[in-house]
């Protein structure tokens, strides 16, 4: 092999012909793409240097390292911010796709890389706008990597907060230990007991992390329908979103009924906000 | 040559702020007076009825932090698996006498859920940010926020709405269907700066001496490595090399403030790691922060200011045993352990028993008399699940609040306001407020 094929790919202006014959993960590190998978990292790519935030979290590079020193997820994943950056500027299509599969789901969003940036990067910033588009186009990936997070989107479309003290189940909490997953044992009642114990009104519950008032979850519900988010919820797990989409309806329909049921409180309060039926 | 004086000038004059989509602006809140002027936005003013302190920002620029009639914008993950956390604050502010309102009538952030999946966007992002600056504006009470996320998070929605029109009118017009307008609070408050700013009458209701204590503080990422600029530093405080909550209120109180080599780090919460690939997270926690803090600092306790700090280092030591690590570091935000050192009930206010790690040894060290306590929310236990009535921090909200969000102070004028205009007008409180 000469030493000119030992080069990167992104240095000789490979053919389609070449990608095509590429391995799944060759020694220049990139994953063969089917050709839809290459026109949609096309798109992607387009996508992403048109996104508005692209000019303001992208500044430059000096490859010095800096953020990845501070990096809590390069210690334990082949991951580094600076290379992500570097993907970030560079125009390849196949690089930007490698990197969406799974490094960009390493970051902790922590946002040390942004602040230790010279140039003023924001890269916590920049690995999200690339997570978006992940999600936005369905990615395998990323319905994988999402999918442990039904609870959470329930929680938040239904309810309006994403977590609930009766999530901290021990089986899927076991390394937290018997005193964080079986506290109604530990202290001999039930756990609904122990959110009565909280001094606070809205807090003694045990399906929301506190109660948010039905008016109040259903403009949540209303915004995410109105900003696409449930069009990127479809794009992980297009049942779940069918499913949530019922449940708000039916919330939706109570929330009517509650209107009559209150009526006459609702008439002495002239300030009550309507709530669009969507 | 350039003396200093000409220095400042030059970056005085350069300072001309730039506006439209993707422009940066250099301070948010000039920004803010003149779009307000302009009739798109309105300000939500901190005024003399919250009574404010003034202290400096990163760049040095003054930042006003209302210390009364607050809005509670709860927090997640603290209320559900950390309740002495808003319960520890509430109880504080009732000592310290100051108002606030805390209502059913707040969404989260949802910026958890957004840096865990990305499952959101900037227009979604920052309709919910405007949706709750709304809500508080309404109610005539100025948001407090309680979570570090949800702090860096408004504090970059705030910045995106007044540098990108795009975003801006796109959110109003979302806006204007749940029948709201667009405000922007003067400051985004975080609840560690006003336990910075409180610290005066909170040391002099100390009632346990805390001058054995050694603490190592983590800083929680999303105070202050998001728009850093509008973090509070202070130069009695590491020389204002690092931000100054929570350990200014920790030193005020007497206890003693050791140092560790990774204080930088993050505490691992990652977000999408606590939930789905803790791995991670208790391998970084413990690793990183825990056993430096043992090892380097001597700490007796670690304090915070965050809810994914608090849960990620409280919560991933148990596990820790299987490797060895074997430090049960009790885990406390600044404000659990102000309300100890205040004398609250340890299990009724501070509610230590929601920890994993062990907070009892640390009690023992302050002087409290936990065993007592212990055995008297037993009791109190046993008469709830009897059926008894709980005690509350302030009188409960009525059956009507479960489901509408009852206004409960001022409302918005039907136009947009103008310059020399009245910005509310008054109408009679109709639910019971804290």
């Amino acid at each position: 092999m000469s030493a000119v094929a030992r080069l990167s790919r992104r240095t000789l202006g490979h053919t389609e012909a070449q990608e095509v014959e590429t391995p799944a993960l060759s020694l220049h590190g990139h994953r063969d793409r089917t050709p839809e998978e290459r026109e949609l990292s096309e798109t992607m790519l387009s996508e992403f240097h048109g996104d508005p935030r692209y000019e303001r979290f992208v500044l430059g590079c000096l490859n010095c390292g800096e953020c990845t020193s501070g990096c809590p997820a390069a210690r334990f994943y082949d991951f580094s911010p600076r290379e992500m950056l570097q993907v970030a500027i560079h125009a390849d299509a196949a690089t930007l796709w490698d990197a969406m599969q799974e490094k960009i789901w390493a970051c902790c969003q922590c946002y040390s890389c942004t602040m230790q940036c010279r140039f003023g990067n924001d890269i916590g910033g920049i690995i999200s706008v690339m997570r978006e588009l992940s999600v936005r186009h369905g990615l395998e990936s990323a319905r994988r990597t999402l999918a442990p997070f039904g609870r959470t989107f329930k929680l938040l479309s239904t309810v309006g907060t994403q977590l609930s003290p009766d999530m901290i189940q021990p089986e899927f909490f076991r390394d937290w230990g018997p005193t964080a997953t079986r506290i109604d044992a530990t202290w001999g009642v039930p756990l609904e007991v122990l959110r009565k114990a909280i001094p606070i009104d809205v807090l003694q519950t045990t399906r929301a992390a506190w109660e948010v008032s039905v008016q109040t979850s259903l403009e949540l519900f209303r915004i995410y329908e109105e900003t696409g988010v449930l069009d990127m919820l479809r794009g992980v797990d297009p049942d779940l979103t069918e499913m949530l989409i019922e449940l708000v309806d039916e919330r939706r329909e109570e929330f009517e009924e509650l209107k009559e049921q209150f009526r006459a409180e609702l008439a002495a309060s002239s300030a009550v906000r309507p709530v669009s039926p969507g | 040559m350039l003396d200093a004086t000409d220095l400042r000038t030059l970056v005085a004059e350069q300072r001309a702020p730039t506006q439209g989509p993707g422009k940066k602006v250099v301070d948010v809140r000039e920004e803010m007076e003149r779009l307000e002027a302009k009739g798109e936005i309105i300000v939500h003013r901190i005024r003399p009825e919250n009574r404010p302190v003034e202290v400096t920002n990163l760049l040095g620029r003054p930042k006003r932090i209302p210390t009364d009639r607050l809005w509670h914008h709860k927090s997640c993950g603290q209320c559900g698996n950390i309740p002495g956390y808003p319960s520890s604050l509430l109880w504080v502010m009732n000592e310290t006498g100051r108002s606030y309102l805390n209502e059913p009538h707040q969404t989260s952030c949802t910026a958890w859920n957004y840096h865990g999946t990305a499952t959101s966007n900037p227009v979604a992002l920052a309709a919910v940010a405007a949706r709750n600056f709304h809500r508080a504006y309404e109610t005539d009470h100025f948001p407090l926020i309680h979570c570090g996320t949800s702090f860096g998070d408004y504090k970059e929605m705030r910045k995106l709405l007044v540098e990108n029109e795009d975003v801006r009118h796109k959110v109003r017009e979302i806006l204007r269907k749940l029948g709201r307008e667009l405000v922007l609070p003067e400051e985004i408050v975080h609840y560690s700066e006003w336990v910075h700013v409180m610290a005066p009458e909170i040391v002099a209701r100390r009632v346990h001496d805390v001058s054995g204590i050694v603490a190592a503080v983590h800083e929680p990422c999303h105070y202050y490595k998001m728009v850093p600029e509008d973090a509070v530093y202070d130069r009695r405080f590491f020389g204002g090399q690092r931000p100054a909550p929570p350990s200014s209120i920790v030193m005020a109180l007497g206890a003693r403030v050791a140092d560790y080599s990774t204080w930088y780090d993050c505490c691992g919460f990652g977000f999408r790691h606590i939930l789905a690939e803790r791995e991670f997270s208790r391998s970084f926690a413990n690793l990183r922060k825990i056993r430096p803090m043992v090892e380097e600092a001597h700490a007796d306790v670690a304090i915070t200011s965050d809810t994914g700090c608090v849960t990620t280092l409280d919560k991933s030591q148990w596990i820790g045993r299987a490797h060895g690590f074997s430090y049960a570091l009790p885990i406390l935000s600044d404000i659990e352990f102000v309300a100890l050192a205040l004398g609250a009930h340890p299990y009724k206010i501070v509610q230590v028993h929601w920890h994993a790690t062990s907070v009892e040894g640390l009690m023992t060290k302050m002087g409290i008399d936990w065993p007592t306590a212990k055995v008297e929310f037993q009791e109190y236990l046993r008469t709830l699940k009897e059926g008894g009535s709980p005690d509350y921090l302030y009188p409960p909200r009525h059956e009507i609040e479960r489901y509408f969000a009852i206004n409960k102070g001022p409302v918005l004028p039907e136009e947009p306001p103008r310059p020399g205009s009245p910005a509310v007008k008054t109408l009679t409180v109709k639910e019971g407020s804290g």
